[in-house]
């Protein structure tokens, strides 16, 4: 044994010469500094980062216990790796000490592997089994059938959101309405490939797959926007695939949906009415649908209140007419690969059809 | 085994160079059946796709520093984001870890002189290169995949996808799946029946233990994922109705498959990982591992691991009855990895570490490991993984895991062995500075992603609005990608300036007590000059058998110098019970794989006719390959 | 431990007995057959699995234009291919014992047999692709991509046994022995298979 560490030794020096130390220790430095820059970045960006998206700001009961489940799983989880932080550490403490070499094998190591490797993780795990997917895990179950007040129908496009309210008479695009401390059973399918519902301060997230209907709970403690995005990968534009959930209070609610389900209203003025007549000639008409006209195109959204919507092109775009212009001719520059082609159009044209389009209240 | 040879051994030495030389230069290293030879094209090659796939990570890095930044075009992110995965799983990991590690180590570590199927290993070398270069030659023709690494349907059918880049994703990978079985059968029938005498199951070592492990896992989940991508080329390119709603397909079977392939897969990263680390520690904490039981639970991690694939669908709305049976799997499967994790650490806490650089790798994969597995645990809280599924929280767990706990302990193991292999010393301190680059770099990146998946990013997003104070994260994370490749960077700079300036290093710097340490540094080609014979689980630290050894040459016991041949012994005892005649170098290895490439090209430009031409070329090969029998050589 | 007898120098069929008496344990190209064996054995669990996951996805199984799977002409002609398990083995034992003419024997009873079922099914095959082509439905699909497959397989151990049959005719070697275990192996998991995919076929019928 004693022989053995004698073969080790001599190389030691031949490892580490000293005369590098220098030049290791600038170089350590240098990779501080900059770690240090990048923390620095990271961290006031903690205060003013997330009220749009946030997992953590729940205003839902259901995501409140998903957000508690997440601290006390970090909580757990933190003590877990402290463990095991610990006894690295200890062994670090202990680095480079002189004794007899090869000892292992021994019962107090089993039986610490064995606690702490199979007791303890059988305990914690059974614990947080329990709690999280059986009991959890009814708070964001899909709503029983009928067991809530409204059902909305939400149809994953190419890179859009179509929702229809009840009785098909309203039917919009990418912002959907609903009524505050209400539950809204969104009942959500796709029209092409597979898309994922999610408003992340409102809820889990539910995938929409061709061929099933699945169904997700909505019911917003508070009134507010809520932005959500799709979470499936869905192809080229699937990073422009975003949606709002407003929850109203139940006046506001309703008469915007009573709004929603008539039909279009009629161009008010001359420029707008060569808009409208543009509209239904030009092939914007075999895409999209505007109730109470002769355009019934179902590719696109449909536009028949185009104008009560903040944005355009599922949040790509605020909804202005200098945006919807420039929408309307390049849609590919917003959102390359959109389903939308461009149109080159005269400014007469263009500033008639945004007229037109502005008017659909 | 660097002992002074008196004469008779010496001649015995000389007759064992001369039956185990390979032709040299090019034609050698295309015709050979080397394990080491082969090892070493493995690792140079996984090398340069790990290059691949990291320049492509900081490519999308760098699209990602900042809001609605224009660098990439969707189209080419999605091809960058999908090729990173697939290349560093299918193209680095598995080659690396079984490829390069398992091919190089375990013949030497179970004291045989080559794999049980030499030409075969060869073969499988052949068609992972092959495979690579089929994926990547996509890329140059701007139709690499690019509806990410597990390619969901019906995004990835012709409707969706119409051009040729779903296809070389299938074919590569069904390509590239039978280079991975041919090495997982190699090294199954290696670890069961070349181990030296006396290497009974229960003192293998545990890296070979994890290889099995590895090797049984590739066995049994590859197929669910090679049936998957035949559907799917039947669907695309011939009309099959597997995935389709309207002709009784389901969008859900190919996720099924997938992950019934996927999950086990992980563990196939992992594992090698595992192996690694319970080599380097008992070595520099001078202090045995806890036996059965991590070789317990190296076999029941792969084991379990295909048991709980549904958790990555626990957002498609199958009933909750199953979402709870595999939630409750995926929580028994930390078991046997906290078995592992309190294995390690309690043998570094009790032992006397001496924290070389290969032990800092070790550590630093203890801890990334650690955060990756409790991350995955949360997971199997099912609102929770409902919650932050498909966000870069899911990008953060897999990152600290397959990052930080697979490829660390593989950048460990360069350190451990490169004076095995090289028969030089790296330069200690550089490798400590790489490490703590390469740590610092990796939770700079990979950390701050789960504070972005819980504030709402979804993953593979192109570009993202400023408005919702994304951007310093994902600043900072591209910060830490550059601050982690400068670390890879020095890793390499220190091999590449130590291969050729490096002090020689003996056969055996860290006193290692698995048997490739018994060997001399570079191993001659037939590996050990007399078979051992082994009668504990760290063999190399006993001193009197490695003694006797050196006797045994002397007195010609267990040379083999008669011819090119290695010890066949029991499964469970190993008991030797024949002397088998190995192949030597051969060049149809090269021509079945070749056959085998241009069979897939012309699967892929449907020249069904033509590949029906190379199907039989494929087999004509093999057939003239196997008329060349071992003893006939 | 010297006295290990060396495989590689056993090249008549007395030698090649020699060896095989001696062995403890099965060659390493045995396994090698055996872990191959395992790993198309789940993919054709996949396979299967897939053909029972579609069909408790369809209303219809088979689909209302096509017709039910015949039962007996596939019930016989699998029953045959696996009586060719008997001839394999004994090619095995005879090859074994040193009767390396008793082993061609067999080993040819056994392949004309096994491509006669071949080309039974072949035609049955292409009789079926014209009658309800694979593009009609997922059941359609599976249902050829299963037969397909394992008709692949027979194919293939057809081969193997004509390779066998040609390496033979030039003598014995543990290698050629080792071969023929393997083979035989090979044999008797294609007609385990065999009964599953035909079981599978013809569930819609139980
Ligand atoms: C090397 C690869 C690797 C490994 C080893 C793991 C290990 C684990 N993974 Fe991970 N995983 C991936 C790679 C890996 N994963 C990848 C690539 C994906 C995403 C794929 C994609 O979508 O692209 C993924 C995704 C993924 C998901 C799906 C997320 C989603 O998309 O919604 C889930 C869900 O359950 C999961 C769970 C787990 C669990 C429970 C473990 C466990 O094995 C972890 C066990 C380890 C520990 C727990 C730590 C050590 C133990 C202790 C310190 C003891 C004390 C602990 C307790 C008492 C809790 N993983
Ligand atoms: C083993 C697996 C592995 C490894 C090692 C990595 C390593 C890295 N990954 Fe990877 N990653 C995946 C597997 C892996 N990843 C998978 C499966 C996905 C999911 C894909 C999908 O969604 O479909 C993913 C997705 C993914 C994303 C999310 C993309 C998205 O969702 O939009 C990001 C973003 O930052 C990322 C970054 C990185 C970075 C910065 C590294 C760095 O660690 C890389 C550092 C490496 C280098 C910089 C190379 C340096 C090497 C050399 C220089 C060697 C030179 C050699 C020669 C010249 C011979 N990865
Ligand atoms: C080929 C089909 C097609 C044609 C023709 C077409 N559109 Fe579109 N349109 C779409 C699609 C698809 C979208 C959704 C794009 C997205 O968000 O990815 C869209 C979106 C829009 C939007 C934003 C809607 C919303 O709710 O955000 C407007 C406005 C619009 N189109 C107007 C027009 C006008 C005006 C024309 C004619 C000049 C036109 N479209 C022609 C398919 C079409
Ligand atoms: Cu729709 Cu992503
Ligand atoms: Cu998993």
């Amino acid at each position: 044994m004693r022989e053995v560490r004698k073969e080790i030794r001599p190389n030691r020096a031949v490892f580490e010469p000293g005369e590098r130390g220098g030049l290791r220790r600038s170089l350590v430095r240098a990779g501080w500094i900059a770690t240090g820059a990048a923390a620095a970045l990271v961290f006031p960006a903690a205060a003013w980062a997330g009220d749009d998206q946030n997992a953590l700001h729940p205003a839902s009961k259901q995501e409140h216990s998903i957000s508690v489940l997440w601290w006390v799983m970090l909580a757990g989880c933190s003590i877990g790796f402290c463990v095991v932080a610990t006894l690295l550490l200890l062994g670090w403490v202990r680095r480079n000490r002189d004794s007899l070499p090869f000892g292992g094998g021994d019962r107090a190591g089993t039986a610490i592997v064995v606690g702490l490797g199979v007791f303890v993780p059988i305990v914690v795990l059974s614990s947080l089994f329990v709690w999280s997917d059986l009991f959890l895990i009814r708070t964001t179950e899909a709503p029983a059938a009928n067991s809530t007040r409204m059902s909305i129908q939400v149809i994953g496009h190419d890179w859009w959101w179509e929702v229809r309210y009840p009785g098909g008479r309203a039917v919009t695009a990418n912002e959907i309405h609903i009524p505050v401390r209400t539950r809204v059973d969104v009942a959500g399918t796709t029209a092409d490939v597979i898309h994922s519902f999610w408003v992340p301060e409102l809820n889990r997230k539910a995938d929409l797959i061709p061929g099933r209907v699945n169904h997700l709970l909505l019911d917003a403690d508070r009134p507010g926007e809520y932005r959500g995005q799709c979470a499936e990968f869905c192809g080229q534009q699937h990073a422009h695939m975003a949606m709002y959930v407003f929850a109203d209070p139940p006046d506001v609610f309703r008469r915007w949906l009573a709004n929603e389900e008539r039909p279009a209203r009629q161009p008010a003025t001359a420029q707008a009415r060569e808009g409208q007549h543009l509209f239904l000639s030009l092939p914007c008409s075999g895409c999209h649908m505007i109730r109470g006209t002769s355009a019934d195109g179902t590719i696109g959204p449909d536009l028949t209140h185009l104008a009560t919507r903040k944005t355009l092109a599922a949040l790509t775009l605020p909804n202005h007419p200098p945006d919807l212009a420039r929408w309307i001719e390049d849609p590919q520059r917003y959102k390359p690969g959109s389903k939308m082609p461009g149109f080159s159009l005269t400014s007469r044209e263009r500033d008639a059809l945004v007229a037109y389009l502005e008017g659909l209240k | 085994m660097a002992v002074t040879v008196r004469e008779p051994a010496r001649q015995r030495v000389d007759r064992l160079e001369r039956i185990w030389a390979e032709p040299r230069g090019v034609f050698g290293w295309l015709t050979t059946t080397d394990h080491k030879r082969i090892g070493l094209l493995y690792f140079f090659t996984a090398l340069a796709f790990f290059g691949a796939g990291g320049i492509e990570a900081l490519l999308m890095r760098a699209q990602l520093s900042e809001p609605n930044e224009k660098l990439l075009s969707p189209e080419t992110y999605d091809q960058l984001m999908t090729m990173h995965g697939v290349t560093m799983i299918f193209l680095f990991v598995i080659p690396m870890t079984t490829g390069a590690f398992g091919n190089y180590l375990v013949p030497l570590m179970i004291g045989a002189r080559d794999m049980a199927f030499p030409r075969m290993n060869a073969l499988s070398y052949w068609l992972f290169l092959a495979s690579g270069l089929f994926m990547y030659y996509s890329v140059f023709t701007h139709a690499a995949p690019n509806a990410g690494w597990f390619d969901y349907v019906p995004l990835a059918l012709n409707q969706f996808s119409p051009g040729r880049n779903i296809d070389f994703y299938a074919l590569g990978l069904i390509f590239n799946g039978i280079a991975s079985t041919a090495t997982a059968i190699n090294l199954i029938a290696t670890t069961f029946k070349l181990r030296a005498p006396g290497m009974s199951m229960n003192r293998m070592p545990l890296f070979c233990f994890a290889i099995l492990a590895v090797s049984l896992s590739l066995i049994f989940a590859l197929p669910s994922l090679t049936a998957d991508l035949v559907f799917l080329e039947l669907q695309r390119n011939l009309g099959f109705h597997f995935f389709d709603v309207a002709n009784g397909g389901d969008p859900l079977l190919w996720q099924h498959l997938f992950w019934l392939f996927g999950h086990p897969e992980v563990y196939i990263i992992i594992l090698p990982a595992f192996g690694i680390a319970t080599s380097i520690i008992p070595t520099f904490a001078r202090r045995k591992m806890i036996f059965p039981l991590v070789a317990l639970a190296e076999l029941l991690v792969a084991f379990i691991g295909f048991g709980v694939w549904a958790h990555r669908m626990f957002a498609t709305g199958l009933p909750t009855i199953t979402l709870v049976f595999f939630a409750a799997a995926s929580m028994m499967v930390v078991i046997p990895s906290a078995i592992q994790i309190f294995a390690w650490t309690v043998t570094v806490a009790l032992g006397r570490p001496e924290f070389r650089t290969p032990l800092l790798f070790i550590g630093g994969f203890i801890l990334l490991f650690v955060i990756g597995g409790l991350s995955g645990i949360m997971f199997a809280a099912i609102p929770f993984d409902q919650a932050t599924t498909d966000t870069y929280f899911v990008v953060a767990h897999f990152h600290f895991i397959i990052f930080g706990a697979a490829v660390f302990p593989i950048l460990g193991g360069f350190y451990y062995w490169f004076p095995k292999i090289t028969g030089r010393l790296y330069h200690e301190g550089l490798g400590k500075l790489s490490f703590w680059l390469t740590f610092l770099g990796t939770a700079l990146t990979f950390f701050p992603m789960h504070i972005l998946g819980l504030i709402g990013m979804p993953r593979r997003v192109y570009t993202y609005p400023s408005s919702l104070g994304w951007g310093p994260y994902n600043l900072s994370e591209t910060v830490g990608a550059f601050i982690l490749t400068a670390g890879l960077l020095v890793i390499f700079g220190n091999l590449v300036w130590s291969r050729f300036r490096g002090p020689p290093a003996g056969p055996d710097p860290w006193h290692g007590g698995t048997l490739e340490w018994a060997t001399t540094s570079p191993p001659p080609p037939y590996n050990f000059p007399v078979i051992p014979v082994v009668t504990s689980a760290y063999p190399n630290w006993d001193r009197d058998d490695r003694r006797a050894d050196a006797g045994r040459l002397e007195r010609g016991e267990l040379v083999l110098d008669e011819g090119h041949e290695t010890p066949a012994s029991t499964v469970v005892d190993a008991v030797p019970d024949e002397v088998v005649e190995m192949p030597g170098e051969s060049p149809w290895p090269l021509a079945v794989a070749l056959c085998t490439a241009l069979l897939f090209v012309m699967l892929l430009t449907r020249h069904y006719a033509v590949a029906g031409i190379f199907a039989a070329m494929t087999l004509l090969a093999v057939a003239a390959w196997h008329s060349q029998e071992p003893q006939e050589q | 431990m010297s006295a290990l007898p060396h495989s590689g120098d056993a090249t008549t069929p007395p030698a090649v007995t020699r060896i095989e008496h001696t062995r403890l344990a099965r060659p390493n190209g045995w396994w090698g057959m055996a872990i191959f064996v395992a790993t198309e054995a789940t993919l054709f669990g996949t396979l299967i699995g897939t053909y029972y996951y579609l069909r408790f996805n369809n209303a219809h199984w088979p689909p209302p234009d096509v017709p039910e799977p015949k039962l007996t002409l596939p019930l016989v002609l699998t029953g045959i291919l696996v009586a060719t398990s008997l001839p394999m083995q004994l090619a095995v034992s005879a090859a074994g014992r040193g009767r390396l003419v008793t082993a061609r024997v067999a080993l040819l009873v056994a392949v004309v047999v096994q491509a006669g079922y071949l080309g039974m099914q072949l035609h049955l095959f292409v009789h079926d692709v014209h009658e309800f082509p694979p593009s009609r439905s997922s059941y359609s699909s599976i249902y050829f991509t299963m037969l397909g497959g394992h008709h692949l397989h027979v194919g293939i151990g057809v081969l193997l046994n004509v390779w066998l049959l040609l390496r033979t005719a030039t003598g014995l070697t543990t290698y050629r022995m080792n071969a023929l275990r393997a083979t035989a192996f090979y044999w008797h998991f294609v007609n385990i298979l065999a009964l599953c995919v035909v079981g599978t076929q013809l569930s819609p019928r139980a």
